[in-house]
């Protein structure tokens, strides 16, 4: 039983990490592209880390598994405010009919 | 100060033997030398650390973070179904916007938490007045991030903090004010 939950995981993290590939080719321009590989960062991740999870035989290895999810989480969306941030300073034009709109405050 | 370095210490140490192959005496003295130093090097950064948090502000964090887990699940359907059926359709907007947070740590975990969510990236934060230029997919995106829940809660729990903070400066329960101020976040980053 667990190891069938532990593929369906593995599965869904595939499937994840496909539609954000697949968005690398489909959307327009890098911007929007972040948002696509963020697919595979947050959920494929997450399951893969869950399905490991699942299959660890001892804590130990659980809580290793647990600091590096965590630390990923930190990590990745710091690269990714990076990668678009430099994007934006550098020059990086965004795909035309992009909007710019003032928010909430 | 002192206290705190310590606890510094065996959080380090702790973590070095949770990543660490095997528990054994040169694994324990090895990561005990390597804490020690590693304090000891950043001393500096001490009085911007924040203090402990309480039992309540934990559970608000939690509370916090599952909504954040609930989020990032919704999120990621809504951008697959932009991707493979163009429903809701791309329509990209840079979103300005500046969200009622005053602290530095508090803007670092919004500004997380909204990157982490797939459809929105945090392209810059102004340290000085707290104004976020964020990147969204979609319209649908933009709508659902104005009225966000996550940023009432971050809000939430730093006017708690906050009031901590007031009330223990008030008591005259801590002796080092450096720390209660880097909690308020009046510290500044020296770089934008």
């Amino acid at each position: 039983m667990i190891r069938l939950l532990a593929n369906l995981c593995f599965a869904g993290s595939l499937l994840a990490f496909a539609i954000g590939t697949l968005g690398l080719f489909r959307l327009p321009d890098p911007y929007t592209r972040l948002h696509g590989v963020g697919m595979g960062d947050t959920l494929g991740v997450g399951l893969a880390g869950l399905g490991l999870l699942l299959l660890s035989p001892t804590w130990a290895l659980r809580v290793k598994l647990l600091i590096v999810l965590a630390l990923f989480w930190t990590i990745n969306p710091t690269m990714t405010h990076l990668v678009a941030k430099a994007g934006l300073i550098h020059g990086v034009y965004p795909v035309e009919g992009t909007k710019v709109i003032k928010g909430q405050g | 100060m002192r206290k705190r370095s310590l606890f510094l210490c065996a959080l380090l140490v702790a973590f070095w033997l949770a990543v660490s192959a095997e528990v054994d005496i040169q694994h324990l003295l090895v990561g005990a030398v390597l804490a020690v130093l590693t304090v000891w090097f950043w001393q500096d950064l001490g009085p911007r650390l924040p203090r402990l948090l309480s039992g309540g502000e934990l559970l608000l964090l939690g509370h916090c973070l599952l909504s954040l887990v609930r989020f990032i699940i919704e999120s990621n359907i809504s951008v697959a179904k932009t991707i493979l059926l163009s429903n809701p359709s791309v329509g990209p907007i840079f979103v300005v916007m500046r969200p009622p947070i005053e602290s530095q740590w508090a803007r670092v975990l919004l500004a997380n938490c909204i990157t982490i969510t797939p459809g929105t990236i945090t392209v810059d934060i102004d340290p000085e007045t707290g104004q976020f230029i964020v990147h969204v997919l979609t319209y649908k995106a933009a709508v659902e991030l104005s009225n966000w829940r996550i940023i009432r809660v971050i809000s939430h729990l730093e006017s708690w903090k906050q009031r901590r903070t007031e009330h223990a400066m008030a008591t005259g329960r801590s002796h080092d004010i450096d720390s209660l101020r880097a909690v308020a976040g009046d510290y500044r980053s020296d770089s934008h």
